[in-house]
């Protein structure tokens, strides 16, 4: 099992900085995700760690192993890049046998591992073919098995199900992760697509603008996320952001909707606040009892098992979940009375983006909203 | 008027043009199996016994045999030369983008913006102070550095389309640029490199004001031969200029024939390359 760890990876091209002083610790063994953004930096990060780029500053280790100057062939990285990148020329044999065949490595021995390697991934009947003949599932898995055959203990798989239709992208997920518990690799995964991230991820590293984020299990990333940015990032549908301003000595925050009572963490107080609010934690108000606000259905996205409803509050549009079936209910233009759930508000700071603390109740100001 | 009337019509004129433009043609060749009275003949004979003497004879011809190789060995080898010097030159312009690519890439293209009769005087000058005039090498040179630009522009267009991922994949893997560009990127763009080499063969191989001037008798090839040695006691040897122009355009027209799948993706740059 490999253990990467970057520290103070920088890189910048022609005086604009791409990577600004990364230090990451990535878990050995489990499915990373890197998301972000396009132009974060995840992937000059990856081709730094597969050594298709220098850093200008910093280095890398493999379990202990200063490797920043180490050639990309003698890395032990498999590297899967945006559309498996399959030789169209050459069979799926020839592919998958492609970095044995450059090592001089005997035919016999090709013949015997490339076998080994496609049974193991299921393409055996497909080595004859050529790439343009095989689905993306197939793909995915030649580009793996050729991945495997270079002795890699870590792969990295650039973006690897961007433009593909829904249905395979689904498909493609799961079958890399049960593909990931099989080989018992590290897997790092790249990608801008938060929905993909989240469904993909054991752990999640957030980047923006260069920046590391935040890093860290995925539960705790989405759930309590310790940047503002992470909380925006993170997540799908958007996490709603409002600006609030948080009155130290009393720990009430005013936003839009109302006023929320905050239980406030380490670090220093800001008055300047954003607060952060899941979709999931803005719900309709039952009949009888008392909403906090009553706003109005601005649009319904339906995506089959629940609709993504924006309300609008005011100068504020909130977006939250609800059950497809209740949608039988909501109508364009119609009132939308709705609740925040309690405990589920976070309070950042503006300037920093740093978590203050979170919701632990609704005043009677709030609900009046 | 219906749509298959109107389709038929165009045809028809299709055909009648394609006709016009294919009648020297089929005149000259019909005419290298005639004798000379029938090339001459006042109404023009259609139907004849054909004779393949002005084809022995030519074939005997050791000026034929001279000049036909000449033409061969100049078209082939400039040509090889030319698409290998810018299948790299492309490759290194599409990859590593030196500074300035568009500028270089417009300035290589330039050259075939000169007439040629423009660039004749300076060249003619320059291969006879180095002493390259009617040498074989400077004229298959000249040739191979006149077919560069253009080679380049194909071969570039390819080449871009060919995702750089590829050549990732190869880094990773160990391998190094040769084995990219030979084993993974050459195979892919097999159908531009065909392409270059036909349009810089034809190019050659029709080519007469810089072999006439800065050629000679070590040199000539058949445009030269053709402009310059039919003359029969003052009059034209009809017989032996219609079997060597016969001879002269079939190599041309089978590599059209045999290519033309490459020479549309090569003339549109790549941009078609799935029709291959």
């Amino acid at each position: 099992m490999s253990h990467i760890r970057f520290e103070g990876v920088s890189k910048t091209y022609r005086g604009a900085i791409a990577l600004d002083r990364i230090d990451l610790d990535v878990e050995p063994a489990g499915l990373t995700v890197f998301s972000g953004p396009p132009g974060s930096g995840k992937s000059v990060l990856m081709r730094i760690l597969i050594g298709l780029e220098t850093p200008s500053a910093g280095r890398i280790f493999f379990d202990g192993q200063d490797i920043t100057h180490v050639a990309a062939a003698e890395r032990t990285i498999g590297y899967v890049p945006q559309s498996f990148a399959l030789f169209p020329h050459m069979s799926v044999f020839d592919n998958i046998a492609y970095p044995m065949a450059l090592q001089g490595v005997p035919r016999a021995e090709i013949t015997a591992r490339v076998d080994q390697a496609a049974g193991m991934l299921r393409i055996r009947p497909l080595l004859a073919k050529r790439p343009s003949e095989l689905s993306g599932g197939e793909k995915q898995r030649a580009a793996i098995a050729r991945g495997i055959l270079k002795n890699a203990d870590i792969f990295i798989l650039d973006d690897p199900l961007v433009g593909l239709d829904f249905k395979l992208r689904e498909s493609l997920m799961e079958d890399l992760k049960d593909m990931r518990a099989e080989i018992g690799a590290t897997f790092l995964y790249i990608t801008s697509d938060p929905l993909e991230a989240l469904t993909m991820a054991e752990h999640l590293v957030v980047m923006d603008g260069g920046r590391l984020v935040e890093a860290g299990p995925v539960d705790a990333m989405y759930y309590e996320p310790s940047r503002l940015r992470t909380a925006e990032l993170v997540g799908f549908p958007r996490c709603n952001i409002l600006p609030g301003h948080l009155d130290a000595p009393s720990l009430m925050c005013t936003t839009a909707i109302g006023t929320l009572r905050i239980a406030l963490e380490d670090g220093a107080v800001s008055t300047d606040a954003m607060v952060a609010i899941r979709p999931e934690d803005i719900a309709p108000a039952v009949s009888g009892a008392a909403p906090l606000g009553v706003g109005e259905v601005a649009l319904v996205e339906n995506l089959g098992s629940e609709a993504i409803v924006y309300v609008r509050f005011g100068k504020t549009t909130l977006v939250t979940t609800i059950p497809a079936q209740a949608t039988a209910h909501v109508d364009l233009g119609d009132a939308f009375p709705f609740v925040v759930r309690r405990g589920g508000p976070i309070v950042f700071a503006r300037a920093s983006g740093r978590r203050m603390g979170r919701a632990i109740g609704m005043t009677a100001e709030m609900r009046n909203g | 008027m219906s749509e298959r009337v109107r389709e038929a019509l165009y045809h028809a004129l299709l055909w009648l043009v394609a006709l016009v433009f294919f009648a020297p043609v089929f005149w000259i060749a019909l005419s290298s199996f005639k004798t000379a009275p029938q090339i001459l003949a006042v109404p023009p004979i259609l139907f004849f016994r054909p004779t393949f003497a002005n084809y022995a004879r030519l074939f005997a011809e050791p000026a034929f045999q001279h000049h036909f190789f000449d033409s061969v060995a100049l078209s082939v080898l400039a040509v090889l030369i030319a698409v290998a010097v810018s299948f790299l030159a492309a490759f290194a312009f599409s990859r590593f983008r030196p500074g300035a690519t568009n500028f270089l890439m417009f300035l290589l293209l330039s050259i075939r913006m000169l007439p040629g009769s423009a660039a004749i005087l300076p060249v003619y000058l320059m291969y006879v102070a180095f002493g390259w005039k009617d040498s074989f090498l400077g004229m298959t040179l000249f040739y191979a550095m006149f077919s560069i630009p253009f080679s380049v522009w194909i071969l570039k267009g390819f080449i871009d389309g060919v995702s750089p991922r590829f050549d990732e994949t190869g880094i990773v893997n160990g391998a190094s640029w040769f084995s990219i560009i030979t084993r993974l990127t050459l195979p892919q763009v097999f159908p531009g490199v065909v392409a270059a080499l036909i349009f810089n063969f034809i190019f050659v191989w029709n080519e007469f004001l810089f072999n006439y001037i800065i050629g000679g008798i070590n040199t000539s090839n058949i445009p030269v031969m053709l402009a310059t040695g039919l003359s029969n006691g003052g009059g034209i040897d009809w017989t032996f200029l219609s079997s060597l122009t016969t001879v002269y355009i079939l190599p041309p027209i089978l590599m059209v024939y045999c290519f033309q799948r490459y020479l549309l993706v090569g003339m549109t740059f790549g941009t078609v390359r799935g029709e291959v």
